[in-house]
């Protein structure tokens, strides 16, 4: 197959995926748009460097999750903080809560969460990817990486909960 | 294991994603025999899938994928064999360039290997002799001034062939020279031609 081809068979197979993880990070259309551009570009420099190719898709959520960190470091937002240990404790929220909203309101609700968060939980929500994966993906330990998407989901049920939204709004 | 236990193991559980995951493994059993954890299980199960699911369900705008296909910037793979060929070729040119450099700067300043003659004539006042064809016993005290204050100093053969004469690099040969302005000696040395101007480094000097 020639590198053009396979480039682009890549780019078909995945840039929905890393789309959506850029857009759940940004909350940008624009900037999820540049983030998954820039990383199918590095990994057209630097992609013959991956021995497997099964961790393809690891590679590219690895690659778009750090070039959003330099982001963030560059517009000196990154934001370190932690969910409220008040926000800790099983949700009691009714199961029909992520009904009630759509796919926009449920990204602005995302984005409240500390980034630190919300990436983990965002990969455990979209990307079949097991629990070391994810890890792997953020370069964090496999503990660090379940005990964020814990507290992640329950602070994101809880503010679902407590969104007071008409029930499904066009998406 | 209680319930509390059990849900706070499940509350990360995905469904069909999880199936095969051990960690989730003794919390599904438990979650069998309690009816109402199992209800609670099936209602985070859903929401997950909902979440999922809306999530999945964004669209990225037209035509990106294409535009990243026609972007794509042509990739430029350092093949480090080839890095290491050029290296090496810029090292030996360098080392070659100096060393000709080297040689070249020697040549200029030594006759190192050229032919040793003797000739004999009358030595000259350089200066005197091109610019004003000066040169005999009437011009001797000019020319030994003129030498002894270090002008070029040469001699002219029997046949007419003029010589400059020169000393080692760095070496003037004038004072020696001097008291012989205008007299008839033999001088062996080391011959060199550059541009059709002869040059006679001097070894020695003898008196006819």
């Amino acid at each position: 197959m020639s590198a053009d081809l396979e480039f682009e068979n890549l780019v078909n197979l995945y840039y929905r995926d890393l789309y959506r993880f850029g857009l759940s990070l940004t909350g940008s259309e624009a900037d999820a748009a540049d983030l998954t551009q820039e990383t199918f570009y590095i990994w057209a420099n630097k992609g013959h460097q991956l021995q497997k190719a099964a961790s393809v898709k690891g590679w590219l959520f690895t690659t778009l999750h750090r070039e959003f960190l330099k982001t963030c470091r560059r517009r000196n937002r990154f934001s370190n903080e932690s969910i409220d240990e008040g926000a800790e404790g099983l949700p009691n929220v009714p199961a029909d809560c992520a009904e009630r909203v759509d796919s926009r309101t449920l990204l602005r609700v995302l984005g409240e969460i500390a980034e630190d968060f919300r990436a983990p939980l965002v990969l455990y929500y979209m990307e079949d990817l097991s629990y070391k994966e994810i890890a792997d993906v953020l370069a964090l330990p496999l503990g660090t990486v379940q005990s964020r998407i814990a507290r992640a989901k329950i602070q994101l049920l809880r503010r679902l909960s407590e969104t007071n939204l008409p029930l499904e709004q066009t998406k | 294991m209680n319930t509390r236990d059990a849900k706070e193991i499940l509350l990360l559980y995905r469904g069909t994603t999880d199936d095969s995951d051990p960690q989730f493994r003794a919390a599904l059993d438990y979650a069998k025999s309690d009816p109402e954890l199992g209800q609670w299980l099936r209602e985070q199960t859903k929401c997950y899938d909902t979440i999922r699911t809306k999530l999945r369900g964004i669209e990225p705008p037209l035509g990106l994928s294409e535009k990243i296909v026609r972007s794509r910037p042509i990739p430029f793979p350092r093949i480090w064999s080839r890095v290491l060929q050029l290296a090496a070729a810029i090292v030996i040119s360098a080392s070659v360039t100096v060393l000709l450099m080297k040689w070249s700067e020697r040549r200029n300043h030594s006759v190192a290997g050229a032919q040793e003659i003797l000739v004999t004539g009358e030595v000259l006042d350089m200066t005197c002799y091109i610019a004003y064809n000066l040169s005999g016993p009437d011009h001797a005290e000019c020319a030994r001034v003129c030498i002894r204050n270090g002008l070029p100093v040469g001699i002219k053969a029997q046949d007419g062939k003029v010589y400059l004469l020169s000393g080692e690099p760095g070496h003037s040969v004038n004072a020696e020279l001097a008291d012989y302005a205008a007299k008839t000696v033999t001088i062996k040395g080391r011959q060199s031609v550059r541009d059709g101007f002869a040059q006679l480094q001097v070894e020695e000097i003898r008196k006819l």
